[in-house]
């Protein structure tokens, strides 16, 4: 019997479609069956970050609404034979499917696969409920912005009162060097206020957004170091203990003349 | 409980209960009950109030015009309450052996019904209670609470706190850590602090002088000063 995990933010933009496909492709590369839900009907994304878009037959809605059976939508990996992608569709909207659907849908799924993963769309209205309809666990995305911060917290209330107990929290675009100037929320401040479970830090990196044009998730490049954040947040996933990244930057020459100099 | 010479406005358990004096003029009472209303306008919208004036009654005309009055308000007014209903609420019962009509009458800033909130409030939660409100966890930015008594929060107060919801300038508003994004007490209205310097300690605030003023909660023991 699998696992249903939705990830989720209320924000758009924070990295919830990244964080899907990295988590996704991470499990797979550990060795599980795993198969990856877009339920953002309407804007879908995530067909393009795994690479896949040019495979795409039947769609999300067509298997809710029995248009054809859910092994014909699903689509497999370029790089493992294990991950699956179930897309969302393109030319309709969030009402085309309903939380009932989507339950049955992820019945159906924890009982082929170990880790359904479910990119949640943005907001808190019909797609949010859709995606979080037929979930085990939710993880919530949250970038150091209070804004970001703010509207986790209003998904964590929505997540509690719908019955899915505590969420886990990662923590991703963050950057060590502003943290350290004091211009960006650190992560105590944050865990502060949301007062959930960390999972994981996600440093600002480059190479996801070279990664996500081409199309393949930055957990397998070994070089990246948010790959590397990504890899350790699958191994908490699967319930191993790995400590979070050491993100502190190197302290350059200036800072150190400053500091002699009692400027700091 | 909000109220002037003649008129009280009192949450129940089972709503808003307005009660007038039985010996003023019905004129005097509608005068003051508008007052009354203005202060609480915002709270109230939309509820269904019942009025109690002892053994007295109202004319026809009398009893048209308080209805007319009430909707204005986008109040409702659902019906009458006899002596022996007011007499027999469970509060008066607990004091069985006090004089039950002062007893009613004096429910206010300093007891009354209390509303406890066993978690923490997260964005986009309003709680709206008619009494007092104790909440055992946060207020986090984005959630609010409406009040019409006291607010005490366990954790850090971090959104919106409205006490005295219905103009009672008596209530106060304390926390762990107070630092709301705004705080109303009553008809006042003020912002947060804008630095969020952590580690004060508990603190308290109320209306003195027509100002909102925040204070260090009364705690002179080895905690307080600790913090």
């Amino acid at each position: 019997m699998g696992e249903v995990i939705v990830v989720t933010s209320g924000k758009g933009g924070v990295g919830k479609t990244t964080t899907s496909a990295n988590i996704g492709t991470g499990l797979a590369a550990a060795g599980h069956k795993v198969v990856l839900v877009d339920t953002d009907i309407g804007l879908r994304n995530l067909d393009v970050v795994m690479g896949l878009e040019n495979r795409i037959v039947y769609d999300l809605v067509d298997v809710t609404s029995g248009n054809c059976r859910l092994k014909q939508a699903l689509i497999k990996d370029k790089r493992f034979a294990n991950l699956f992608l179930l897309p969302a569709a393109q030319t309709k909207d969030k009402t085309a499917v309903n939380p009932e659907q989507m339950q049955v849908l992820a019945a159906e799924l924890k009982a082929e696969f170990d880790y359904a993963i479910i990119d949640c769309p943005a907001g808190i209205e019909q797609g949010f409920r859709n995606a979080i309809a037929g979930a085990d666990r939710a993880i919530v995305v949250c970038t150091p912005e209070v804004s970001a911060v703010r509207d986790a917290d209003r998904i964590i209330g929505l997540l509690e009162a719908a019955e899915l107990r505590n969420p886990k929290l990662i923590i991703n675009r963050i950057r060590p060097e502003m943290v350290k100037r004091g211009d960006m929320m650190d992560i105590a401040d944050i865990l502060d206020i949301l007062a959930v479970e960390l999972i994981g830090v996600v440093p600002e990196d480059e190479s996801i957004v070279i990664s996500t044009n081409r199309g393949e998730p930055a957990v397998m490049d070994k070089t990246s170091k948010a790959g590397e954040a990504y890899r350790r947040i699958t191994k908490r996933i699967i319930g191993e203990e790995v400590p979070l990244m050491n993100l502190d930057v190197p302290i350059g020459i200036m800072d150190r003349l400053k500091r002699l100099v009692g400027l700091r | 409980m909000t109220r002037t010479e003649h008129v009280a406005l009192k949450g129940t358990r089972d709503g808003l209960v307005l009660y007038f004096d039985p010996a003023a003029d019905f004129g005097v009472l509608m005068k003051e009950l508008d007052k009354l209303l203005n202060n609480s306008v915002q709270f109230l919208q939309g509820a269904s109030v019942r009025c109690y004036s002892g053994k007295k009654q109202f004319t026809e005309d009398e009893h048209a015009r308080l209805g007319t009055v009430l909707h204005q308000r986008q109040l409702e007014l659902t019906g009458w309450l006899t002596p022996e209903e007011v007499g027999v609420s469970a509060k008066s019962q607990a004091y069985g052996t006090q004089d039950k009509e002062t007893r009613i009458w004096e429910e206010g800033m300093e007891e009354g019904s209390c509303l406890f909130v066993e978690r923490t409030l997260r964005s986009g939660k309003s709680v709206q209670f008619d009494g007092h409100v104790v909440v055992l966890g946060d207020v986090n930015p984005g959630a609010e609470i409406i009040a019409t008594g006291n607010i005490a929060v366990m954790g850090s107060l971090r959104g919106v706190a409205h006490a005295g919801a219905t103009g009672e300038r008596k209530a106060s508003v304390s926390a762990y850590h107070l630092a709301p994004t705004q705080l109303r007490i009553a008809d006042v209205v003020t912002r947060g602090p804008a630095d969020e310097a952590d580690g004060r300690g508990p603190e308290i605030a109320r209306i003195k002088d027509d100002q909102l003023i925040v204070e260090t909660a009364g705690m002179n023991g080895r905690r307080g000063k600790a913090r």
